[in-house]
């Protein structure tokens, strides 16, 4: 039996980083070089799955190019002195699991993915004595087990294809579900955890973790199409959730002074609204959901990798409660700063303006309120990173020390690039949200439950998404050849944007 | 794609491409020498002149209304679009002109005036996006277009007041006016979402969208209050002195010609909602009124000059939203154009003010007249002090906005990083840091 390109793909995506990681942790030098080249091929493949899949079908593979590009330009960025062997290997190791995670068609292997992309962070978590962080990563990992458990005990499949539409394991499995969303993704109550994280932590392996967006995966992934109509009714209220924490968050965010807390902070704020965007079930609520989770990505990576250099070069006391005058030092850092700052929170002209304007107009329908309450929340979280530019790099120079290098070379290249996609995709956004909304046209239609295809189908046996996945389509098709069956099937029916 | 229509695509892009082109260079390591950046604006804005004039000498000539170019869509999920659309009218073409000429001329002052300053090539490329974006807000052919050059003209704006980064004063200026913009402009998007949410489209390159008359009132509030906040109307008035940090030609071009008109251009935009609504209407010729009257009575306290011109610039604002208010369209047009002139050449003037008098007065062998009448002076003596404590502090403007919104803001944002410390001992905790944020901008920035 030939070999199945997707699959060998996807397998190298995934598996060049662990072998990476393992590399880097052996050889002990060179790690930088070996991160690069493990993440750079990461991308490769990415991209050649990105070209193979099918536009309305081509999220998973656009989250693991993403992804896999930020952790390339990570490697890059990352400072000298966070440049060992121990960092290296995990960001690794996190890349590969996280691409594991959005690749997988199979419930079991996505509980693997998401409990391996913690343990880096809780062995060292642990070590740093940050027991929010740890809580709330452990929870939602057991959240997540508790639900599959539920849904194995049913006797259930263990594939997301067909799965698809039944409501798998009743309302405790979608609570739970919902619950493993609130605490990874950090939604009010449960917030706090995210800046504990990006200010104890290392920042970039810190910053990729955050921006794995498991909470809005699992979203996408699972609730939405697996439980379409208890979605419809209580999910709103995880929306509002969401929009109550960007609210909370921005104003909270006002008075902060530590920067990596206040980004975490707004970053939080600007990403909480994603989840409105997913449930909306509106093709533009949708689209802008998916696009602002790209930007949002890019910026705070951006963001959080200029802080750390800064850290690394001026000390790690930085506060935004006193001007420290660092454009006078470094004008290009502070101009990579300001770029990704204004775009994380919706200047013109940048991707994020595209997407919150669909994300607004998508989620008006089903939640009035946003239209209001996110650029409330928006203009707060551009106060609050616009004081913290203007207290890092404004105001008189500091007398403390004469040098300060600007963006290296190396710096320099990788930051121009991240701001090129926020700038460029500001100003064609075409290309992306075209993109992005054949993926939203299939997450937006209704699923229609079709129970001969779960009879027809074996249960675990889908590991991987990519061509033993659409194998086993096609004999479901081909098993049950009525309207109804073909359109579940597709996993979709005929789009329609009318208001509910 | 005709000449026309090329023409004014060019006009509204070319500073934009300026400002890209020489930003990414600079990122990426090139440093543009003065001559080479001073030129490149010359000819630029030149070349935008020579355009505006070629699409204004078309329109007198054919007696068309209008040149619109449709660019398609930006970008367009589902049945949402956002049109790219740029409308040179005969309300947007005076704007788009004004804007050409005044941006060219103060570029050409400032290569004078910024000669070896640090901050030329950062002033230069600001000035540049702040055309584009001027120029985007005047062309634009949908309310969505128009909020994209909107908001680049406040961001450019606030760099530019905290263009003397070195001092805390401006930087902590620049903050508060940014947080008044983004705040107002809260107005202009929700207001752009109503009119989506209501009648399916912002745009009004084939007419205004077709709104009910509560739906108009709410738009037309929602708008004035992002038209007031850019054009620093009461309440907002107190971000104005403060903008004064900022070098003089960029105060020149923004408080005194375009910036400060973008909001009057606004509500001359929606002029035929407006008219609609009774209550919108009322608030603005009110809002207007109280305005030119303060701006009046703080101008005459001001101890500097570009503050007294600054105040002297928002009374005529103030006479103009209430042109606005009353339906004298063409009026506050022509208002508009004849201060923005006016007051760009006495803010340029500025800096040669003590100069020019040390000249006439030696002209004049000394013997200087009186400077204009003082009517304050037939009030009753407590109104005059009343009057003078009440300019002293603008009007107590700043504060009341501090009290009622910055203050509450910020202690129940003290409150929730209470709630969020709990169980956490960070490293801000451990240095024990008290949070200082707006309140520090609402109390460094005034003069």
């Amino acid at each position: 039996m030939p070999a199945d390109p997707k699959l060998i793909l996807t397998l190298a995506a995934i598996f060049i980083p662990w072998l990476g990681a393992i590399a880097a942790a052996v050889s002990r030098r060179q790690t930088r070089v070996i991160g690069f080249i493990a993440s750079f091929l990461a991308v490769l493949a990415s991209t050649l799955l990105l070209q193979t899949a099918p536009a309305r079908e081509s999220l998973d593979e656009a989250l693991m190019v993403l992804f896999s590009c930020l952790t390339s330009g990570a490697m890059l960025v990352l400072p000298r002195r966070d440049c060992n062997s121990t960092t290296v290997s995990g960001m690794l190791f996190l890349l590969g699991s996280t691409l594991l995670a959005y690749s997988t068609e199979n419930l079991l292997v996505l509980l693997a993915a998401w409990v391996l992309t913690t343990i880096p962070f809780l062995a060292w978590l642990f070590r740093a004595g940050l027991w929010r962080p740890r809580v709330s990563l452990l929870a939602s990992s057991i959240a997540l087990a508790i639900a599959i458990a539920l849904i194995a005990a049913q006797g259930q499949p263990m594939s997301i294809g067909q799965l698809k539409g039944h409501a798998p394991g009743g309302m405790a499995a979608f609570g739970l579900l919902v619950l493993a969303v609130i605490f990874r993704k950090g939604i009010c109550p449960i917030h706090a955890w995210v800046p504990d994280a990006a200010e104890g932590g290392s920042a970039v392996p810190t910053a990729l973790l955050l921006n794995t967006h498991f909470g809005a995966l699992l979203v996408a992934k699972l609730i939405v199409p697996l439980f379409p109509d208890t979605a419809r009714t209580f999910f709103p209220v995880l929306s509002y959730l969401a929009l109550a924490t960007a609210l909370y968050v921005a104003v909270r965010a006002l008075s902060e002074n530590a920067p990596r807390r206040l980004i975490a902070l707004v970053a939080l704020s600007q990403s909480a609204c994603i989840l409105a965007g997913l449930e909306s079930r509106t093709s533009e609520g949708v689209t802008g959901a998916l696009v602002h989770w790209m930007v949002v990505t890019t910026s705070t990576m951006g963001l959080l990798g200029i802080v750390r250099l800064l850290e690394v070069r001026f000390g790690e006391n930085l506060t935004a409660s006193r001007h420290l005058g660092l454009a006078q030092h470094a004008p290009r850092l502070a101009v990579f700063f300001a770029v990704f700052g204004l775009a994380l929170v919706g200047l013109p002209g940048t991707l994020s303006f595209c997407s919150q304007d669909l994300l607004i107009h998508g989620t008006l329908q089903s939640h009035p309120l946003t239209g209001l309450l996110l650029p409330v929340a928006t203009a707060m979280n551009a106060v609050s990173f616009f004081r913290l530019f203007t207290r890092l790099f404004l105001g008189k120079r500091r007398t403390g020390f004469t040098v300060m290098a600007d963006a290296l070379p190396r710096e320099r290249w990788i930051l121009a690039t991240g701001v090129l996609f926020v700038a460029l995709g500001g100003l064609f956004p075409s290309a992306i949200v075209t993109l992005r909304s054949a993926e939203a046209e299939t997450i937006a239609a209704q699923p229609v439950p079709y129970s001969s295809r779960s009879a027809t189908i074996g249960s675990t046996t889908l590991a991987l998404r990519a061509g033993t996945y659409v194998a086993a389509r096609a004999e479901a098709a081909s098993a049950t050849e009525t309207p109804t069956s073909r359109a579940g099937s597709e996993g979709r029916t005929p789009y329609s944007n009318a208001p509910r | 794609m005709d000449l026309w229509q090329s023409l004014l695509l060019f006009a509204v892009l070319a500073p934009g491409v300026v400002f890209s082109a020489i930003s990414l260079g600079w990122l990426l390591g090139w440093i543009p020498s003065e001559r080479f950046v001073s030129r490149i604006t010359g000819v630029t804005f030149s070349a935008s002149v020579l355009a505006i004039a070629a699409i204004v000498w078309r329109l007198a000539l054919t007696g068309s209304p209008s040149i619109a170019l449709r660019l398609g869509n930006w970008f367009a999920v589902g049945r949402y679009e956002f049109p790219l659309v740029l409308l040179a009218d005969r309300l947007s073409l005076p704007f788009l002109g004004l804007t050409v000429v005044l941006s060219g001329l103060v570029g050409q002052f400032s290569a004078t005036y910024l000669h070896r300053d640090g901050g030329f090539l950062r002033f230069f490329l600001l000035l540049h996006l702040f055309a584009f974006g001027s120029l985007l807000a005047f062309a634009a052919g949908s309310f969505d277009l128009l909020a994209g050059g909107w908001e680049i003209v406040g961001i450019t704006s606030v760099l530019l007041i905290a263009f003397f980064q070195q001092r805390a004063a401006p930087v902590e200026n620049g903050l508060r006016v940014f947080a008044v913009y983004r705040a107002c402009d809260i107005g202009l998007l929700v207001g752009v979402f109503a009119m989506h949410h209501w009648a399916g489209t912002a745009s009004f390159a084939g007419g205004l969208p077709h709104l009910t008359e509560t739906q108009a009132v709410i738009v037309c509030l929602l708008l004035l209050l992002a038209a007031a906040g850019k054009a620093a109307q009461v309440p907002f008035s107190g971000w104005l002195p403060r903008a004064m940090e900022g070098p003089t030609p960029s105060s020149a071009i923004f408080y005194g010609a375009i910036s400060i008109h973008a909001g009057a251009y606004l509500l001359l935009r929606v002029q035929p909602i407006l008219a609609q609504s009774k209550l919108a209407s009322t608030l603005v010729v009110a809002i207007g009124a109280v305005t030119a009257i303060h701006g009046a009575i703080v101008g005459r306290a001001s101890a500097d000059a570009k503050t007294s011109l600054a105040y002297a610039s928002l009374t005529q604002v103030g006479a103009v939203f209430v042109e606005i208010g009353m339906g004298w369209r063409w009026i506050a047009v022509a208002h508009i154009l004849g201060h923005a002139t006016v007051r760009t050449l006495q803010f340029l003037r500025a800096p040669s003010m003590l100069h020019d008098y040390h000249q006439m007065r030696s002209a004049t062998g000394g013997e200087l007249s009186g400077v204009g009448v003082h009517w304050e002076e037939l009030l009753p003596e407590r109104l005059q002090l009343g009057l003078y404590r009440w300019a002293l502090d603008r009007g107590h403007l700043d504060t009341i906005l501090d009290r009622l919104v910055v203050y509450p803001l910020m202690r129940l944002s003290r409150f929730f990083a209470k709630l969020d410390a709990i169980g956490w001992r960070g490293v801000a905790g451990r240095r024990g840091e008290t949070a200082i944020s707006l309140e520090t901008s609402a109390r460094v920035g005034g003069h």
